[in-house]
């Protein structure tokens, strides 16, 4: 942030002006501003960021997003996606739907090297604070617009979260078990994938702009970015015109390959468990080939790859003689007869606590991985070890939970652990005074007027 | 910038053998960078990776080779052999960023660690992708995509919540991972401009995993409740499978038009679904009502219907839906590249566009066809010394 800042990182020096909302944008100038970059988030008072929530929030699902079920005296500075995705930022308010606030935007527009917005493709066009009329004011400025669909194109204004936008940009038609069912990651996966993308995308734009002394506008739609990761199935249509479908946990070359059950694990959440997976858990499903008996919820992944990890994997189970059956010898025999063998090793992992199977099958050389939830994944000992989770107290919850952390160490830029996110307009006083220089009888104008409020009313 | 692209001025050489870095060097080179990718006189493993054109293997139709590999060039050598070594320290010597995913420690047996270029070089950027990072306790161990997904806490929340959790399609985590490799290489740059300094990135696959669970973490320590699997909230059209998305952002003035659209102007006095929120919280009862307009037509027909009311509609569409959609072509997101052994295809594109930087496009190299002008037009090998080294099997 400051010039004396330490360590040392990459984007030292950058400024970064912030109007992204959700989830792309706000992830894109997180990993900003952990390389260093000093990242200005604009909301306006009467339309925050829709992380934060509602002002007032009333259905249990809403209630779920706060700590303890407590929204707070200020529930916009209190919800968990807000709090984790805005970390190591300036937080400032101007309503841009009012001139005084597209004033605002433009001047900070003028001290920035970047905008970042995620909004559908035209809003800010008809707010006059689009591209062509913000190059205007900076002619040396990187737009990045990320988008749901990209800034042209028939379905330029099309909207999406990254649950709907796993279905267009063709994830989900090959995800599902072999019943042909497609689903969502649960997740919204093509978010922070797109926002690792578009970081690298906006220093490949400093870049040009050093270059050419040019301000360039950056289009990224995250349906292609999402397209781009399905390289294998886009080919095969591309070559054969063969259209992929889902083949649930399996794999072309490699068997077996799969999600198979393993026993409790007694010292991990145990209450938690039961909350989340019990009910489910008891309802036998006569399609599912692969059922867990212990009801646990806890599962091993098993891929290999070639037949030296074969014998490795019969020598582990300590060469059962099912094993020894010869249509199981090789990768071809093995593909054929999966269902035998996939129930069978099913059989065996069972008896396993998952995180021990996993050690003893790696030292043994067989990729395996114990399946981790949103609990476990925290305490792995490996994620541990590297210190990439990190606590953070955000400002009025009061409480430390564990953060991710950025998906690369660099030696010459190290990770310094980010200031909590701000809470609504924190740094209005030193981003409109300091960095700007707006004067006393200015900034109270903006005051009175409406722009400039930490109050939130959406 | 030498040639009018963004990365013109530089040469990265890609020692690698699987998905992520090949992807990452692909980035680089659609900005201009001149890429060389190294592979063993075999040919690079994803040569060997299907699918092939009309399913016959052949190491230069491999679909995932091909698309990976656009816009590189290809040499061959043997890092095993110490001729090969040498020469990969002269093609290092010749490069300012340097991609690899050797197990840890690999380079550095042969000499060739990061403390020994970094002396050599100090401007040489270097970055490893391998499963775990290059320390921890699971430094050494094995990882596919599927265990990626499993270990990055990715795929618990994955599927059905009465069934075993459910992998992503393809290799998602894999690419994944190249892209972070690619902006920590594009920071790295960055900062080398200002200072002349490179440095070492270290890229973990299960870190980069990690970092697309965007829920589970938060909000099981949040909650204290795991974020767990979920019935899908999709239903059938006329040929596939749609989400209405009414849920999440739809306007209060919008929603009358939405009940009237489909045919149930009476909904919108249901207090039952007045609100995105109460929608959420009866979603099941909205979708039996909506049933028989949703199977009455087709799935993309539904999407743009529910888009035009600026609702997050989705339909699932397969990779032929891709192809054909009309958006995409308009923006010309895919690309025909002509290839001498594999023919034309389309590839998709660019994730990315800027301003007045296309981005370069061309086909993916064949097995050692810049080893004449690499080795000898640049490294200065004469004739005879390459012939030497493939009778040897170093190239």
């Amino acid at each position: 942030m400051s010039a004396n800042a330490s360590p040392r990182r990459a984007l030292d020096r950058v400024r970064i002006l912030d109007l992204s909302q959700v989830a792309i944008g706000p992830y894109t100038t997180l990993l900003l501003a952990s390389l260093g970059a000093q990242v200005i988030k604009l909301e306006s008072h009467t339309r925050g960021d829709t992380s934060r929530g509602p002002v007032t929030p009333v259905t249990a699902t809403q209630l779920s997003l706060y700590p303890e079920n407590d929204p707070g005296a200020r529930p916009w500075n209190r919800t968990a996606r807000y709090n984790q995705r805005n970390r190591g930022k300036l937080s400032v308010t101007a309503n841009f739907a009012t001139p005084g606030g597209k004033a605002l935007v433009k001047r900070l527009v003028a001290v920035s090297d970047a905008l970042v917005e995620n909004f559908r493709a035209s809003v800010l066009d008809r707010q006059g604070l689009g591209w062509e009329a913000l190059r205007q004011v900076n002619p040396r400025l990187i737009y990045l617009k990320l988008s749901s669909q990209g800034a042209t194109g028939p379905e330029r204004d099309y909207g999406s979260l990254g649950s709907t936008l796993e279905q267009t940009a063709g994830i989900a038609s090959v995800t599902g078990y072999t019943d042909g069912l497609p689903l969502m990651t649960n997740e919204t996966y093509p978010d922070p994938v797109a926002a690792i993308l578009g970081t690298g995308a906006l220093i490949a734009g400093l870049r040009a702009v050093r270059q050419t002394g040019q301000g360039q506008f950056i289009d990224l739609s995250q349906r292609e970015a999402t397209v781009g990761l399905l390289g294998e199935a886009m080919m095969d249509f591309a070559l054969n015109g063969r259209v992929a479908a889902p083949t649930g946990n399996r794999h072309p070359t490699m068997a077996p390959h799969g999600i198979f059950p393993c026993m409790g694990n007694s010292d991990q959440m145990e209450g938690n468990r039961e909350q989340g997976t019990g009910k489910s858990g008891e309802q036998p499903n006569p399609q599912s080939a692969i059922r867990n008996p212990q009801s646990n919820d806890r599962w091993i992944a098993i891929a290999v790859q070639n037949d030296a990890q074969w014998q490795a994997l019969r020598a582990a189970m300590g060469e059962p003689v099912w094993s020894q059956d010869e249509r199981f010898a090789t990768i071809l025999g093995r593909t054929r007869h999966q269902d035998e063998l996939e129930a069978q090793l099913a059989r065996w992992t069972a008896g396993f606590d998952a995180d021990e199977l996993m050690h003893r099958l790696q030292r043994d050389g067989v990729p395996a991985g114990a399946v981790l939830d949103g609990a476990t994944v925290v305490r792995d000992p490996q994620l541990v070890a590297r210190g990439w989770f990190e606590q953070v107290t955000p400002t009025e919850v009061g409480r430390p939970y564990p953060m991710a952390t950025p998906p690369w160490r660099m030696s010459g830029s190290a990770y310094a652990p980010l200031l909590p996110a701000p809470l609504l307009g924190e740094q209005n006083d030193l981003v409109f005074r300091e960095i700007l220089g707006l004067s006393e009888a200015e900034y109270e104008q903006y005051q009175r007027d409406g722009v400039i409020s930490t109050e939130a009313r959406w | 910038m030498t040639d009018g692209s963004i990365l013109g001025d530089l040469t990265v050489l890609d020692v690698s053998h699987e998905v992520p870095a090949a992807y990452c060097t692909k980035l680089l080179a659609a900005l201009g960078a001149r890429v060389i990718k190294v592979e063993p006189p075999s040919g690079d493993p994803l040569r060997a990776q299907g699918p092939f054109k009309d399913d016959l293997p052949n190491p230069e139709t491999s679909g995932t080779f091909l698309y990976l590999n656009t816009a590189k060039q290809s040499v061959t050598l043997d890092p095993a052999t110490p001729s090969g070594q040498a020469l990969l320290a002269q093609l290092i010597a010749g490069a300012d960023v340097l991609v690899e995913d050797f197990p840890p420690g690999t380079l550095a047996g042969w000499g060739l660690g990061f403390r020994v270029l970094a002396e050599r070089d100090p401007g040489l950027i270097c970055c490893a992708i391998t499963p775990f990072g290059q320390d921890g306790p699971y430094r050494d161990y094995l990882l596919t995509e599927i265990i990626a997904q499993a270990l990055g806490g990715l795929m618990y929340t994955i599927g059905l919540p009465e069934r075993e959790p459910l992998k992503i399609g393809g290799s998602p985590a894999l690419h994944n991972a190249g892209i972070a490799a690619f902006t920590a290489i594009m920071a790295a740059i960055w900062q080398r401009d200002l200072t002349g300094e490179g440095q070492q990135i270290d890229v973990s696959i299960q870190e980069a995993t990690a970092f697309t669970q965007i829920s589970s973490s938060l909000l099981a320590a949040w909650t204290g409740e795991p974020h767990g699997r979920r019935p899908s909230p999709m239903v059938a059209a006329q040929d596939g499978w749609v989400t209405l998305g009414l849920e999440m952002g739809v306007a209060a003035d919008i929603w009358p038009r939405i009940c009237e659209l489909i045919g149930r102007p009476d909904l919108a006095e249901d207090a039952r679904f007045s609100t995105t929120a109460y929608r959420r919280e009866n979603r099941d009862a909205f979708n039996e009502i909506v049933d028989e307009w949703v199977r009455g037509q087709s799935k993309e027909a539904i999407y743009h219907r529910l888009q035009a009311m600026r609702t997050i509609a989705g339909y699932v569409a397969t990779v032929e839906d891709l192809y054909a959609n009309a958006h995409l072509r308009e923006r010309g997101f895919f690309r025909e590249l002509d290839h001498p052994v594999a023919g034309p295809a389309r590839y998709p594109g660019m994730p990315f566009r800027i301003g007045d930087f296309p981005a370069v496009e061309a086909r993916a190299p064949l097995l050692g066809e810049h080893n004449r002008a690499v080795y000898a037009g640049e490294l200065g090998l004469a004739a005879a010394e390459i012939v030497q080294l493939y009778e040897r099997g170093v190239l």
